[in-house]
């Protein structure tokens, strides 16, 4: 008698779905995205030592950022690799649903459940700090007052209408209407509340303006009062470069547009005339304005007796808001929180020359929703690592064997 | 395996490592020691007495921005310029005498005439003195300033060119010039310090002629003044005695004027100290206030240098009134407070001593290690535990002494880092054999800390400053510096544990020592995994903490400094094996492999970032960084010999 073949046993079929979700939350892809994370860390590391820190983040770590070539030491490492933002944003997916989905509620991996629950945390707060953190600076003499901080990248244009000596109306066109403007790319901007059009275009990022010379060459740059604008190389520190570009001012007049150099590094605005009406253009890095002004009453800086080490900076100031006045202390290390912004001292200079020279505070200001979170964070982590590394010791104490000791 | 073979492979480990312990111990003798040469001798030298000495080396020196004993001045600036801190020396009868830090800046100050004789100048590259016209002895010999006197002029023309080029451009010939002409430079400055009290001021002519008394001279300041602005206004200005008198004072003074601020400030509020020069000059130009108390010290100073013609006894008590004098108005200022304290630590020297005491504690744990599980075995490896206990100790009381000292956490600069983890990776290492019993960590903890404290001392040679230095205003935040870099450096330390024994592991397993042994390659796995698991921890809790005192000081909670990144790349490394282990990726010779890699992860944030001149933690030194790719390709050769054996483990 023929026996009948047992039928074969049959896997049960998984779906796309179920297989996908599998593996975004497994165990490889949260190794090869931390392993990623670590390379991009390491490289960007080492190029921030040619290329500066704020290119090199922006290279690597920026959301617009999907893909990244790396250059080490001006030679470039043919590793393509993806861009650490999105990197984050897969881990931050990858940790959810793997501590969410999959992770086993059992006691023993309570501990390591929440640690991953910290790191969640501590990644949001940086995607939110990276969206929406302001950061500038303030740059106050002793005895001064100011309400507004200067930012150390973006730079715009500011038009304003002149009126009795003093600027009375205006007009900001943001950085990300200049930016873009490289090569032969142009943009038309109408001021609402000023009779002007303006077309941009040759936006460089470090320029100088540089004297129209037989013996230069400045093929193909706009010339203007016998100046063009010399393209340079990035500095290292982002904040030092001094950017340019070309505006051609249409005052509405029926008259033939005029063509101008705007430069960060120019000493002096542009001055336009309408008529009786008087207007001045500048490209300067952007003004922040405070809800307050802030007087700095008195700046020490001390040093160790007989040295350049700081010892100590101290800014003793009046925060002054509608009328209202509130002394505070900033100095290292203790930082200046209210209204959402805080203030930090970040370093000193000294304003003029000679016995009228006076101290001046620079104080850092940023605003930063997100402020406390990995501090937070922080709490949830250590909390979660603590509970399960005692309790692994425990067991491996329990568990461990006492024969044959020997080596 | 036969017995037999795996004996014979014990045998050659056990003398592969004591090769290895040997050369470290010749290295550091070798480079602490100047190099060998016939003992100098110097006529009519005579040793300073041990009163002169406790005396001197407690006495307050404002230096680098803190008060600090002149035995550590003393220690710091022979560091710096001989290369030790104990000279050797021989006097008329021949006999070897050795200079501590205290004597040897005693006779530079006080005895030129033997100071000069010294052979206080260490040279490694005798082209350095080849180029400067002098007849060297051999490669590496140490010189006296009277023997370098013919080359100074060529030394100092050489080493202003070469001051001017970027040191990144310059070749190693024009650095070991320019830091002869810098040793020179500072020894001369010594030298000249108490100058004016042996000359005085020469008034009169003839080949003898009259010696004020400087702190005379001082005395007549106002007069002098006057006279130089009547001689000015009648036209006859640089003729008259006055004028003579002024720039005869003001030449002896400008021999005092750099280093050596011994003087406590009269006013409360002013913070810095004064030395002879400074002193001199003040009451000459008439700045100070109160002319008095600085014509007083000067006075006292020229009477210990007077004393010293008389006798060891009298300089002794000249001297000591002058110091206590001084102490006392320190101690009434509110500084100075812990210069006994500091003067002893200086003595006990603590990191030397704990170096031959884990020395001596690393021998016996290979003897342990060779004589297995027997009696003989049990006794060395009490002994063993004794030995890195003792040096333990000695390392933990000298951290606390220069937390007193320094009245400040434990770890501020790279040098605290060395020792801390140094005696933080011994303590872990006996923590983990109470736990284990196994001996492996027992053996490796004096191992470790004869390593890690060699690592110091050599650091010390290659940056001799003294590193119980204030802190910059950022760092000055003893509850920051308590728990972040406290927590960071602890994580250093367990990583680099993990990665040795992962060491000690793929050693054993791939050079077949452990006998196949299951339970102990359990034990050392799992000491592994929870030295991995400690590292995580530490490393991240650190990181963090770090994270937000950089929010509280700069702004940010991250700010992608190499130091920040490279605490976070130890995170992460320690996240990779976690992950990768769990997922079943790596197994147990995997976990050793990569535990291994964690050695190069937390030297790259140790050291590494510090060569890369970028970044708020730059601390700006340049040499030194072959060692770390020698450490890396060690680290990688050793992981390629694991692939290798565990490949072949695999085949049978």
């Amino acid at each position: 008698m023929e026996q009948a073949n047992p039928p074969a046993a049959t896997k049960p079929r998984i779906s796309l779905a179920a297989r996908l979700l599998a593996w975004l939350s497994g165990l490889g892809l949260a190794t090869v995205l931390l392993l990623l994370i670590g390379l991009l860390t390491w490289l960007a590391t080492l190029e921030q030592i040619d290329s500066g820190l704020y290119h090199t983040l922006r290279k690597y770590f920026d959301w617009r950022a999907w893909y990244i070539i790396p250059e080490i030491g001006g030679t470039t490492v043919l590793l393509p690799l993806p861009g650490g933002y999105w990197v984050c944003a897969l881990l931050a997916l990858n940790l959810t649903l793997g501590g969410l989905l999959r992770w086993r509620r059992d006691w023993q991996r309570v501990g390591v459940f929440i640690a991953h629950m910290g790191i969640i945390y501590l990644l949001v707060a940086g995607a939110v700090a990276h969206h929406f953190s302001q950061r500038g600076h303030m740059r106050i003499a002793d005895g001064a007052t100011s309400n507004t901080a200067e930012d150390y990248f973006e730079h715009v244009v500011e038009v304003a209408e002149i009126k009795d000596g003093k600027p009375d109306v205006i007009q900001v066109i943001g950085g990300q209407y200049l930016t873009d403007l490289t090569g032969s790319a142009s943009r038309s901007v109408s001021l609402s509340k000023m009779p002007i059009k303006l077309e941009f275009s040759g936006w460089l990022r470090n320029a100088e303006p540089t004297p129209v010379d037989e013996n230069t060459s400045h093929a193909g740059a706009t010339a203007c009062d016998g100046y063009y604008l010399m393209p340079k190389p990035d500095k290292v520190e982002a904040e030092a470069n001094t950017p340019g570009c070309v505006v051609q001012v249409d005052l509405g007049e029926g008259g033939k547009p005029e063509t101008f150099l705007l430069s960060s590094a120019a000493l002096e605005p542009v001055t336009l005339r309408h008529g009786e009406r008087i207007f001045t253009m500048v490209l300067r890095k952007r003004l922040w304005l405070m809800p307050f002004a802030v007087r700095l009453d008195k700046f020490t800086a001390d040093f160790h007796p007989g040295t350049m080490k700081p010892s100590k900076f101290v800014s003793e100031i009046t925060r002054i808001e509608d009328g209202r006045q509130a002394k505070a202390v900033i100095q290292m290390n203790e930082p200046m929180r209210y209204a959402n912004l805080t203030f930090y001292q970040a370093s000193y200079d000294q304003l003029g020359q000679g016995p009228t020279a006076k101290m001046a505070s620079v104080l850092e200001v940023v605003s930063n929703p997100a402020d406390k979170w990995p501090q937070y964070s922080l709490y949830v982590v250590a909390f979660g690592l603590l509970v399960h590394f005692v309790a692994k010791l425990a067991g491996f104490i329990l568990a461990r064997s006492r024969h044959n000791p020997h080596v | 395996m036969s017995d037999s073979s795996s004996n014979t492979g014990r045998k050659l480990a056990a003398a592969l490592v004591l090769a290895g312990l040997a050369a470290v111990f010749y290295n550091l003798v070798s480079v602490t020691r100047p190099p060998p040469g016939e003992l100098r001798t110097i006529k009519d030298y005579s040793p300073w007495s041990a009163a002169s000495i406790a005396v001197a080396e407690s006495l307050p020196v404002q230096d680098g921005g803190r008060v600090k004993p002149l035995a550590t001045y003393a220690g710091f600036n022979m560091l710096a310029i001989f290369g030790s801190r104990s000279m050797t020396v021989a006097g008329n009868d021949g006999k070897a005498q050795t200079l501590n830090p205290t004597a040897w800046l005693l006779d530079t100050l006080f005895r030129p005439q033997f100071a000069i004789q010294h052979p206080t100048f260490r040279v490694d590259n005798s082209a350095v003195l080849e180029a400067v016209g002098v007849k060297p002895r051999g490669k590496r010999d140490r010189y006296s300033y009277a023997e370098l006197e013919p080359g100074l002029e060529k030394l100092i023309e050489l080493a202003d060119g070469y001051e001017s080029i970027d040191p990144k451009h310059r070749d190693a010939l024009q650095q070991q010039i320019l830091d002869l002409a810098y040793n020179v430079r500072d020894f001369q400055s010594l030298l000249g310090q108490f100058a004016f009290a042996r000359s005085g001021v020469a008034i009169g002519s003839g080949d003898e002629p009259q010696r004020l008394n400087v702190s005379t001279v001082m005395d007549k300041a106002p007069r002098i003044r006057d006279d130089l602005a009547a001689a000015r206004r009648d036209g006859k200005a640089g003729r008259g005695p006055a004028e003579y008198l002024y720039q005869e004072t003001t030449q002896v003074a400008g021999l005092a004027m750099r280093g050596m601020n011994i003087f406590p400030p009269a006013e409360a509020s002013d913070r810095s100290w004064q030395n002879s020069g400074q002193r001199i000059m003040g009451v000459l130009n008439g700045v100070t206030h109160s002319p008095g108390p600085a014509i007083q010290d000067i006075m006292a100073l020229e009477q210990s240098v007077h004393a010293l013609d008389t006798g060891d006894a009298a300089f002794v008590k000249e001297f000591t009134s002058l110091c206590n004098d001084l102490a006392q108005r320190a101690a009434a200022r509110g500084e100075g407070r812990h210069l006994a304290l500091e003067a002893s630590y200086n003595r006990a020297d603590w990191f030397f001593n704990a170096f031959l005491l884990f020395f001596v504690g690393a021998l016996c744990a290979v003897a342990m290690w060779m004589l297995g599980t027997g009696r003989s075995g049990r006794i060395l490896a009490g002994i063993t535990l004794g030995w890195t206990l003792s040096g333990l100790v000695l390392c933990v009381i000298a951290i606390v002494e220069r937390c007193l000292i320094m009245q400040r956490a434990p770890v501020g600069n790279l040098y605290d880092t060395i020792i801390f983890i140094s005696a933080a990776c011994v303590l872990l290492a006996l923590i983990i054999e109470g736990i284990t019993r196994r001996r492996f960590a027992l053996g490796l903890a004096p191992i470790l800390g004869t390593l890690l404290v060699f690592l110091s001392r050599r650091y010390e040679m290659g940056d001799p400053k003294d590193h119980l230095d204030p802190l910059v205003a950022v760092l000055a935040s003893n509850f920051w510096l308590t728990i972040h870099v406290i927590t960071i450096t602890l994580g250093y330390a367990a990583g680099l544990l993990c990665a040795l024994l992962s060491t000690l592991y793929i050693l054993m397993r791939g050079l077949r020592l452990d006998r196949a042994d299951g339970e102990l390659r359990r034990a050392l796995t799992l000491a592994v995994y929870g030295m991995v698991c400690l590292t995580l921890f530490l490393s991240l809790v650190g990181t963090v903490l770090g994270g937000i005192w950089a929010n509280d000081s700069w702004g940010r909670f991250w700010g992608w400094d190499p130091k920040e990144n490279g605490a976070l790349l130890i995170v992460i490394w320690t996240l990779v094996i976690l992950h990768a282990r769990l997922g079943g990726f790596i197994k147990e010779w995997g976990l050793h492999l990569a535990s291994v890699f964690t050695a190069c992860v937390v030297v790259f944030s140790w050291w590494h970032v510090n060569f890369l001149g970028v970044g708020l933690h730059n601390y700006g030194f340049t040499s030194g960084k072959d060692v770390l790719w020698t450490f890396y390709q060690a680290m990688l050769g050793l992981m390629l010999f694991g692939g290798t054996a565990k490949w072949l483990e695999s085949r049978k």
